[in-house]
């Protein structure tokens, strides 16, 4: 068995109860290393509670969540990036006020070690390593394309490069498991096509495993092998994506009947 | 002899505590309702006390008109302060640091121009209740304290029924849980909200009152408020039950220590008490525990 | 002449208190109107320990700044944890005001509400501006840190800025202490500067002027508070203002700052942003 190919992210019997709502019931699924998996389901699946759970925000109410081998359910979320795991909001939280460069700097700035004193006093130690995350940080966006607005102020962005600046930031804590919650929403064909590049290159340039959960169809089945299907905060199906595309439960729950698709199925 | 000293001392510690629980629920009230810290509250109870006060004096009312006119008064002052203060920065998805300033904005404005204006002379209430006492358990108790405390009771129970059996109140639970929600559905947001306060408002002039009457009137009287707020957290952030419970507590056990152990100590011991319980209970007696919807 | 020379002394005292506040409010998001009870522990620390013990002036005001801190943990521990909204922290520094307060009142060595008097002038014109500086300085180097870096993540958003590897707890508690320290401090240099001082003097009052001077000069901005700050202890002795419609003043300026314009006098810039050349047209802040 090679390194890639073994589970990085594995979740079992994944159980959130919010009062008297199941809002992720028994949910198990993994997610291999260097894979681009795919969540879909219809709106109030539990896709992101199931997101905010890997990641810390919530903690599981039963279940366990298996990362590289450990347990990582009912961690705090910063002990859970530390371990490796980035994600995305799908309403984009940026650091709004912050200059893009700042926004991927701080996470940067997170990761290492300084001396208090020695930063309160400015010494030039401290100073050379401000510059070298400077620098490492305007790589980074470059790396995405948005070198050109370092010093913008993040909400400032057009739409669709706040996503990427967002995807920058995420980066910048060198994750292991990259976590986008709806990339491409608001998004039209075009640009959603664009982030498809975009994702695959960040894999690629990045070796960053990345589990995404989407609703444009097109992207998912695009780019996403294997796909996982959630309903009512449980799994429907899971497989590739032609056979999440043909699977009868799926069509009825999510997919619809006479859906327009890009390649129509004969019949 | 010491069980007349201990039921003295249980009385005005219920006393009190009604009082507290009168503040706290006005607080939570719109804590529930907004998420926020309404911190001008106290503002609200001196205004009520000075209300009261006025009718009392200048128009000589009775006890039961000098009630009804502070609850009506405290009631449309904290609906103007909603107003003016805050209704914009709700609209406009301020985060609730804004508020809390704006809140803290609006209590310091109102008790300096009451010291400005007025002066910072202590006011007493007529005597409405000519220091009778009342014969409880072979030991004397003042009639006030007795009817602080039951009206106070009263007053919450009411409060209680009205937001569980009336549509306006069903209404202002469910605020609680999606405000968005709730205008989608048509419910009128900005009238629920002017009830909400219109609601902690009246509480506010009755505590105002009953302080007024109990120790005096002055224009830094609402930072006695800040035990209410204790007393919610100790009951739970946002919770009416928890509101009355944390009130009668923190006024029972503070009356005790002040009685037996010292009165200088009062203060330090509600906030002692206060960190006790964020450390070991911070959702309060009632509370429960709340995550952020990411 | 004496008369400017005290109240510009008076002035760069109140600055460094705002510094310390600006940090905890105007960079991390955190609502405090109790700051100046750790004023009134960095003042009555270094003061006692002149006054009883003749310790060494520079001395006495590190040790009060860090009493300050010290203190600002017995509060901050409990309330500032990560599941934990900010008003229990508001709430619990309220009381924490009271409490300090009716404890000042009653110590021996405090000489209680009376207050203590006769405490060595040794705070002059230039040790104050010495510790503005220094504290200037010192504040912009924790600003642009990894440390300054996760207190402004939080105030943006806290979900994010945990996503961004910054311990929420760790953060907002550092923050409070360093804000604590600066308030200790500027209590140390005022305690020798009016030779008295009476727990009267530390109050709800001061911590609204303090407050006050944050938001009118601008939250996320470290010049603003201090002009508004310098504005606002100068211009009602220019004025000869009562204090009481100063403070109707402060109430009624937070609140139209909230409504009308959040963002301050300089609201998440600085000073310096007039005289750089600017790079980006769009930057306009927006609150």
């Amino acid at each position: 068995m090679t390194a890639a190919g073994r589970p990085l992210l594995e979740v079992t019997g994944l159980t959130k109860t919010f009062g008297g709502i199941r809002a992720v019931d028994r949910f198990s699924f993994g997610v291999t290393e260097g894979s681009i998996t795919g969540i879909i389901g219809p709106n109030g699946a539990g896709k992101t509670t199931v997101f905010n759970l890997v990641t810390g925000i919530y903690r599981p109410t039963e279940g366990t969540i298996l990362f590289e081998g450990e347990e990582t359910g009912g961690l705090r979320p910063d002990a859970i990036v530390r371990k490796g795991i980035a994600r995305t909001f799908q309403n984009i939280r940026l650091f709004n006020r912050r200059t893009c460069l700042e926004n991927v700097l701080t996470p940067l700035l997170q990761r290492e070690k300084f001396s208090f004193a020695g930063a309160l006093l400015g010494t030039p130690g401290t100073r050379r390593r401000e510059r070298e995350l400077h620098d490492r940080a305007m790589g980074l966006l470059a790396s995405l394309g948005l070198e050109r607005f370092a010093d913008w102020q993040a909400n400032t962005l057009p739409y669709g490069l706040q996503r990427k600046l967002e995807i920058a930031r995420a980066l910048a804590t060198e994750p292991k498991l990259l976590l986008l919650d709806e990339p491409a929403a608001g998004m039209n064909p075009e640009e959603t096509r664009s982030l498809a590049g975009l994702v695959s290159e960040v894999r690629e340039k990045f070796s960053v495993t990345i589990l995404l959960i989407e609703h444009h169809m097109d992207l998912v089945m695009n780019i996403c092998s294997p796909i996982v299907v959630m309903n009512f905060g449980a799994l429907l199906a899971a497989g590739t994506p032609d056979e999440v595309r043909e699977n009868p439960d799926v069509v009825a729950a999510y997919l619809g009947k006479g859906k327009k698709s890009h390649d129509r199925t004969a019949g | 002899m010491w069980a007349g000293l201990f039921l003295q001392t249980l009385i005005t510690g219920l006393s009190i505590g009604g009082i507290y629980a009168l503040m706290a629920v006005g607080y939570s009230l719109v804590f529930s309702v907004l998420n926020f810290s309404n911190f001008a509250h106290g503002a609200v109870i001196m205004l009520g006390a000075y209300v009261g006060l006025a009718l009392a004096t200048k128009l000589s009312l009775g006890f039961g008109l000098v009630l009804a006119g502070s609850i009506a008064g405290a009631g449309i002052i904290a609906v103007l302060n909603e107003r003016l203060a805050y209704s914009s920065l709700r609209r406009r998805k301020a985060p609730s640091l804004y508020l809390m300033i704006s809140a803290m904005g609006c209590a310091v404005f109102l008790e300096n121009l009451v010291y400005a204006t007025i002066g910072s002379r202590f006011y007493a209430f007529p005597e409405f209740f000519a220091r009778q006492v009342i014969s409880v358990g072979g030991s004397s108790v003042s009639l006030l304290d007795v009817g602080a405390f039951l009206f106070a009771l009263a007053a919450i129970m009411g409060l209680h029924l009205f937001i569980t059996r009336t549509r306006t109140g069903i209404a202002i639970r469910a605020g609680v849980s999606d405000m968005t929600m709730c205008s989608l559905m048509g419910v009128d947001l900005d009238r629920l909200i002017a009830i909400v306060f219109l609601l902690a408002g009246g509480f506010a002039g009755v505590a105002g009152v009953f302080l007024g009457i109990k120790y005096l009137v002055y224009p830094t009287m609402g930072w006695v408020t800040n035990k209410a707020y204790i007393a919610a957290v100790i009951g739970g952030l946002g919770s009416l039950p928890g509101a009355l419970a944390g009130g009668l507590l923190l006024g029972v056990v503070e009356t005790f220590v002040s009685s037996y152990v010292s009165s200088v100590m009062r203060d330090v011991f509600s906030f002692t008490l206060l960190i006790a319980f964020l450390v070991w209970r911070p959702n309060g007696l009632w509370g429960q525990d709340s995550e952020e919807k990411v | 002449m004496d008369y400017i020379l005290s109240i510009v002394i008076l002035a760069c005292i109140n600055m460094i208190a705002v510094l310390g506040l600006s940090i905890f409010t105007g960079f991390t998001g955190l609502f405090s109107l109790g700051h100046a009870a750790f004023v009134a522990v960095g003042a009555y620390t270094s003061a006692i320990l002149t006054y009883y013990y003749y310790v060494p002036f520079y001395l006495a005001l590190a040790a009060g700044a860090a009493a300050a801190g010290l203190v600002s943990l017995v509060i901050g521990v409990p309330t500032l944890r990560a599941k934990l909204r900010s008003d229990y922290f508001a709430i619990a520094i309220l009381g924490f005001g009271e409490a300090l307060r009716v404890i000042l009142e009653n110590l021996e060595i405090t000489n209680g509400a009376r207050g203590l008097p006769g405490i060595d002038g040794f705070t002059t014109l230039p040790v104050v501006l010495v510790c503005l500086a220094g504290g200037v300085l010192v504040a912009r180097n924790f600003l642009r840190s990894r440390w300054g870096a996760a207190c402004i993540a939080i105030r943006e958003d806290p979900v994010a800025a945990e996503m961004a590897g910054v311990r929420l707890f760790r953060t907002r508690l550092l923050s409070l202490v360093v804000s604590a320290v600066y308030c200790g401090l500027s209590g140390g240099l005022l305690a020798h500067f009016l030779s008295f001082i009476q727990p009267v003097m530390f109050t709800l009052v001061q911590s609204t002027q303090l407050l006050a001077a944050v938001i009118a000069g601008g939250m996320g901005s470290i010049s603003g508070p201090l002009i508004a700050s310098f504005v606002f202890i100068g211009l009602p002795e220019a004025l000869r203002v009562a204090q009481m419609w100063r403070l109707v003043a402060y109430g009624l300026l937070l609140v139209l700052i909230m409504v009308y314009r959040p963002q301050g006098l300089m609201g998440y810039s600085e000073l310096s942003r007039f005289f750089r050349k600017s790079g980006n047209p769009e930057g306009r802040s927006r609150s």
